[in-house]
This record gives structure tokens, sequence and C-alpha cells, in this order.
């Protein structure tokens, strides 16, 4: 049972408290949500929340990271994909494709949880500021702190995810390739579903 | 750093301030916007030898207004396929970014009233000008939901078009941003409005060599769906786009964001390369004459959209594309690292300077190869031949019907 | 001191944009006649009675789209944090941001080699034109009494 760090003024506390809310709703509500751009919705959601999370922890350039990449980017592409495959109609969950998911997710949840209790040993952060330290630079400075971090100490994480990058390049396009042997009637049917 | 407003804390009277400074941007945008609508309908009617709205008010100013009051008493229609929650969502994510972009524009100097100084900026966040980008990909989702949740066809097409565009320009957009960031070494538009204060020759436009701001600019039209990049609502095709199933005021909300939005990028193209409210002042009422020059720059913009839209016709959606991708995208990459190694040294500057030539030449070789395989593989795939198949069967027909005419 | 204040007037207009849409919703729903009948609530199509239901199958070129989106927004979110210290990394800076620019510019070429930012009509290798069934009397049809079915 650790102490609680109240160093936060009561409009930071409030703040915190708003986007906890915001954020453990949307939560939720990717899990509960029956149609999946509905979910999809509620995980932008919660990217916002955990936005809002950042600016007050002072980490500006990772609340825009989390905003222009996460909410504008990947979500986008979520939702694509529902809309590509058509899952939004036509899924149904009563069949379940892995049987043993849910008590797989369950136990992970539940060791992700003890992990997060574990690395906090009760020092829970409701709405106090920077308690990251060296790395936040406050205010407007935060970007070139956290640049010049990036750029000299950890140049070599920087410069490798460009290799994750093309990664992801090559992935994409394998998959999304069509196979080459032509003729079968299944290659037909996607090549005139595409033209639509 | 930041606005002085905030200097001491937040009290009563800095809530005050906030608040008064946030009505009044509200309403000027609002005011705007309908004097927009007027113009530009005014303007292409004098390009295309018309009179145009001369009915509501002198010179017909009232239109908008006028319109706006008869849309509140029209029927709002919710499509009986329409997923209600999303499609009743779809206007509010449209309507609030377009609001809130405007708030990072500096429109005037600081201001001092009852001791408490001020900048004439509704608000300077320390993520700056990523706030604009943060919300331009929000706004993507205001299309795409609208169209999706319609449940019908031409809104759904329309949506997806509109977000594959609109992500496709975002990343020209950063990009040329990102050299406006270069020259002036801070994100806060306040201190880029600064940095280009000195003389017209520390202008964005100038500074950063032209080529970032056409490409901002280019991509901002796109963005905002204007002409010629306004196939998301080719009627020809799509009918109305994505918000083909709206009507009544939720209708209306979305007519108000695309023009806000307009006047919002026309500010942001000012703030950051036109150096923002930026000229020569005089000493009679100091504080008025930077927002005359930002009004004033801002507006040659919204009448180059207006034009631009009387002249040019639409784009067709491969171009759109090839233009985004393989040209805005690869020359907007290079130009930002051409000016990054300038600042370095000469030498520098013109090793990388040929090294985006020879990249440029391999980028033409790999859209023919590109081009080339797709060729090939539509050919042995299905794609060609189902395509060759129908035309077959469209000329037997054909020539069938022919001949039986024939013979009558 | 906390830069969260500087957010006050961007909170206040998010509410202020919501409130100003929710009371236009309510001004309408108070004005508005509302008088749904099923022709009117049924999907826009120009009049046509709708007999398809809407394809909800897409190209997977627009996945490809996003999927590139995310590589490049990713690489200039970097470029943000870099522009901004660029001024004290000099050299250096040049040259990592260069590395990392090749290798992004490495997979995007290899993308557009690959044809997948392709949009454009097929060309077709068979020319149409030279087809032997191609003759004037298939391609202009007679109109006039002798014709056959009315188009």
């Amino acid at each position: 049972m650790g102490h609680l760090v109240l160093a936060a003024t009561v409009p930071d506390a409030v703040t915190f408290a708003i986007a906890a809310v915001i954020t453990v709703t949307g939560a939720l509500g990717v899990v509960l949500s029956r149609n999946p751009v509905h979910a999809a919705l509620m995980l932008i959601m919660t990217l916002f929340g955990v936005a809002v999370l950042f600016v007050e922890e002072d980490a500006q350039f990772l609340a825009a990271v989390q905003v222009i990449v996460y909410a504008g980017a990947i979500v986008v592409l979520f939702l694509f994909v529902i809309m590509l495959l058509g899952v939004d109609r036509l899924e149904s969950l009563a069949a379940e494709p892995m049987p043993a998911q849910r008590w797989v997710a369950l136990g992970l949840g539940v060791l992700g949880l003890a992990e997060i209790v574990l690395l906090s040993r009760g020092k829970w952060p409701l709405g106090a500021h920077s308690v990251a330290g060296t790395v936040n630079g406050a205010g407007q400075q935060n970007v070139s702190v956290l640049g010049k971090a990036l750029f000299t100490t950890y140049l070599l994480p920087f410069e490798i995810t460009s290799a994750l990058l093309v990664i992801a390049v090559i992935g994409a396009v394998v998959l999304a390739r069509r196979p080459r042997t032509a003729g079968t009637a299944e290659i037909e049917d996607h090549a005139e579903a595409e033209d639509t | 750093m930041g606005d002085p407003l905030f200097a001491h804390g937040v009290g009563l009277a800095v809530l005050i301030i906030a608040i008064v400074k946030v009505v009044v941007v509200f309403a000027v945008l609002m005011v705007a916007v309908m004097l927009m609508i007027w113009m530009e309908r005014k303007v292409i009617s004098d390009m295309q030898n018309r009179i145009g709205p001369n009915r509501a008010g002198p010179f017909g100013l009232l239109q908008s207004l006028a319109d706006g009051i008869k849309l509140f008493f029209k029927e709002d229609l919710l499509p009986d396929k329409a997923d209600r929650v999303v499609f009743r969502l779809a206007p509010y994510l449209t309507l609030v970014p377009a609001f809130l972009i405007f708030t990072i524009v500096p429109i005037g100097g600081a201001v001092d009233i009852a001791h408490h100084a001020f900048d004439l900026q509704v608000a300077d966040p320390p993520m700056g000008i990523l706030f604009l980008l943060a919300l331009s990909s929000v706004s993507v989702y205001g299309s795409m939901l609208a169209g999706w949740s319609s449940g019908s066809k031409y809104p759904l097409l329309g949506s997806v078009r509109a977000s594959a565009q609109m992500i496709s320009y975002e990343a020209a957009m950063g990009l040329a941003v990102a050299a406006v960031v270069l020259e002036d070494h801070t994100l806060s538009t306040r201190a880029i409005v600064a940095a280009q204060s000195a003389s017209v020759l520390h202008w964005g436009v100038i500074q950063t060599g032209i080529v970032p701001f056409l490409i901002f600019w280019v991509a901002a039209t796109a963005e905002l769906n204007r002409p010629p990049f306004d196939l998301v609502e080719g009627e020809q095709e799509l009918v109305g786009g994505f918000h083909t199933e709206y009507s009544s005021i939720r209708f209306a909300l979305f007519y108000l964001a695309e023009f806000m939005n307009m006047i919002t990028m026309s500010a942001i193209m000012v703030t950051l390369f036109f150096g923002g409210p930026d000229g020569p002042g005089f000493h009679f009422l100091p504080w008025v004459w930077p927002i005359l020059w930002f009004v004033g720059k801002t507006f040659v913009f919204l009448y180059i959209y207006i034009w631009i839209r009387a002249a040019l016709p639409r784009l067709r959606y491969d171009q759109l594309m090839d233009l985004g991708w393989k040209r805005l995208i690869p020359l907007a990459l290079g130009w930002l690292l051409i000016i990054a190694a300038f600042r370095v040294d000469d030498v520098w500057g013109f090793a990388v300077f040929a090294g985006c030539l020879l990249a440029a030449a391999a980028l033409g070789q790999s859209i023919r190869v590109g081009q080339r395989r797709r060729q090939i593989e539509a050919e042995t795939t299905g794609e060609g031949r189902a395509a060759r198949a129908a035309k077959q069967v469209q000329l037997r027909a054909l020539a069938a019907r022919s001949e039986e005419g024939g013979a009558r | 001191m906390g830069s969260l204040d500087s957010y006050l007037p961007i909170f206040l207009m998010i509410v202020l944009g919501i409130v100003f849409a929710a009371l236009s919703f309510v001004a309408s729903k108070l004005l508005a006649p509302y008088r749904p009948t099923a022709a009117k609530e049924a999907p826009y199509e120009c009049g046509i009675v709708p007999t398809h239901e809407p394809t909800y199958r897409f190209p997977v070129r627009f996945y490809l789209v996003a999927m590139i989106f995310i590589i490049f927004d990713i690489e200039i979110i970097f470029l943000f944090p870099w522009a901004v210290v660029f001024g004290q990394l000099h050299t250096f800076g040049l040259v990592e941001i260069l590395v990392f620019a090749a290798a992004v510019f490495v997979s995007f070429v290899y993308l557009i080699s690959n044809g997948a930012l392709d949009w454009g009509p097929m060309k077709r290798v068979q020319p149409i034109a030279t087809d032997e069934v191609r003759t004037t009397s298939t391609t202009v049809r007679r109109v006039g009494p002798s014709s056959g079915e009315a188009a």
C-alpha cells in the first residue's frame, strides 16, 4: 500500500480524472462493442484519453505522436481493413475462432496488471507533473530535449526503426500481392471484386 | 514561451479573457464563413458572366444567412439503413476539428488590457504546429464515418475515396511543415511568425525556397477536397460524396466545416510561409495593423481558392494518387534534405542535391517498372482477361443485333 | 506554470464547438417538420429503387495506401524533433537523417516498382480497334423503323 503522490493541483487532478475515465470507457467499449467500426471508434477515444494524459505529464511530443500516428494513421488502417473485408456487417460472434482465447486473454491481462502494480511500487502519479524527470523538458522545451536524446544517445534505436519500416513495407506488399500463378476461378473473382 | 496570459497561473480574470478570446474567434469565424460563401458565389458568378445572389440584403450579402436559417426548417432525415449513433456523431467529428485548427493561428501581436498581457492568438500550445497535423489527421474520421454510417452506396464510395485522398496528402503536408520547422527551429506558431518578422526576405516562403509552400498549398487544397481535388463529391460519379444522405442542419454543419477549413488553411499558410501578421505598422493604433495584414494575406489565398475553382477541371483519381505519392512526397522529402544540407555547408548541399537527382532518376525508373509490371499482371491474371471477355461478349451481341437489323 | 494551462482555450473551443452543434440539432428538431416515409428514408439512388446491397469490399490498394501512410507518418514524426534540434546537430544530424531517409526511400522505390500505388485504368495489350468483329455495322447502330428493339 504505497502512498499516493498527491502533489497535483486541483485542475490537474480533475483533468487526470476525466482523461482516465475517457481512456477506460474507450477501452471497455473496444472490448464490448459488437460492431467492429464502433470498437475502432472507441479505440480512438482511448487514444485521445492517453494523449491528454501525456499532455498532462508534459510529454507534448508523445501526445502529438499519439494522435497523429495512432489515431490518425493506425486506426484509419484498421477501419480500412474492416471495410476492405466487409466484416462490419457479416461478422458473427457466435463461433469462436480460437477456443481458448478468452481465458488466455484474462490470464495475460491479470499478469499485465500485476506487472504494472509491481513496477509502479505504489507510486501513483494521479495528475502530478513529469514524474519521468530528465527526458521531459517542460513545455516547449520538451521536443528539443527529446530530439537531442533521440538523435545522440538513442541514435542506434532510431536507425533500426528505419529497418523496421522497410520490413513493414515489404510485408505489406507481399501480403497484398496477388499470386503469380493465374487461372483459378478464385483469382478471377478476386480481380473482379477489386474493380468496384 | 507560450502565451503571457498564463504566466501567473489561471485566475478568474485569465479565465474570462480566455473565454472572451474563444467566443470572439468563434463568432468571427462564423461571420467569415458566411461572407466566404457569399464571396465564392459572387466571384464565381462574375467569372461565369452571371449576377449571382443579389436578393437578400445589399449585394446579396445576407444570402448565406438566409440559407442557414432555411436549413433549420428543413426535415432532418435519418436513412433507415444508417448506423444511428455514428451517423449523428460524424458532424461533430467534422466540425470540432475545423474550429480547433484556427486556435493556433497568431492573428496579431500582444496586447495589454487591465494589466493582463496576452497574445492575439487563441492558444499557443507547446506542441505548436504538430497540433495542426494531429487535427488534420483526426478530421479524416468525419468524412470516413459519415459515409460509412449512411448505409448507402455513393456515400460509402465517396468516403473511402476521401479518406484515402486525405491521408495521401497529409504526408506531403507534414513534410512541407517540417521544412518550415527546420528553418525556424521551433514548433510554436507564434515563434515561427516571430522568426519571419525581420523582413520580407525572412518569410518562410523565401527561406524554404518556395517549393515547400507550393507542396503545402497543393496538399492543403487536396485535404480540403477543394477543386481541382474535389473528386470526393464528383457529382457525375458519386452524387454528393460522403454527405449525400445528410440533410437539413446536419448537412449545413458539414458545409460550414468545409468553408471554415478553407479559411483556416489559408490562415495557416499565411502563418507558416508569409509571416503571419507581419507587415509595416504605423503609430496610429499599433495593434490594429498586424491584424489587418493578417486578414489581407488570408483574403488573397481565399480569393485564389475561388479562382482555382472557376478555372481548373477536376483530376482523375489515379492522377490524384500519382501526384500525391509519386511526385509531391518524394519532392518534399528531397527538398527538405537539400535545405538541411545547405545549412551545414555548400559542399554537403550540392552533394545531397546530386544524390536527390539520382534518387529522382531511380524513382522515375521504378515508376515505369511498376506500371509495366501491373500491366503484365493484369493481362496474366483475371483483371485483363475478364475485361477482354466482357468486351467480346459485348461485340458479339452488337454484331448479332446488327445482323438481325439487316435481315429485317 | 503547468503547460496544461495553455490548453485551456483549446478545451473551451472544443466545448463551444460541441455546444454549438448540439444546439443546432435541438433547434432543428424544434423547428423542422418530421414526417418520414419509406421513400425518404431509403438510400439515395437518384430516384431508382435500390435493388443491390452496397459492396462492402474495397480494393486492396486502399489498404496498401493506409499501410504506406503509416510508414511515412512515422518518418515525418521523427523529422520534427530532428528539425527542431538540427541547428545543434549539424553534419552529424544530416548524416543520420540521410541514412534514415535512404532506408525509407528504398522501401518506397520497392513499393512503387511493384505497382502497388498504380491506380490507373489498365492499358489493354490487345488493341480493340483491330478486332475483326468491329466494323461500321457493329459500331454504328442505325436508328429508325428498320432497327430492332428500342435501346
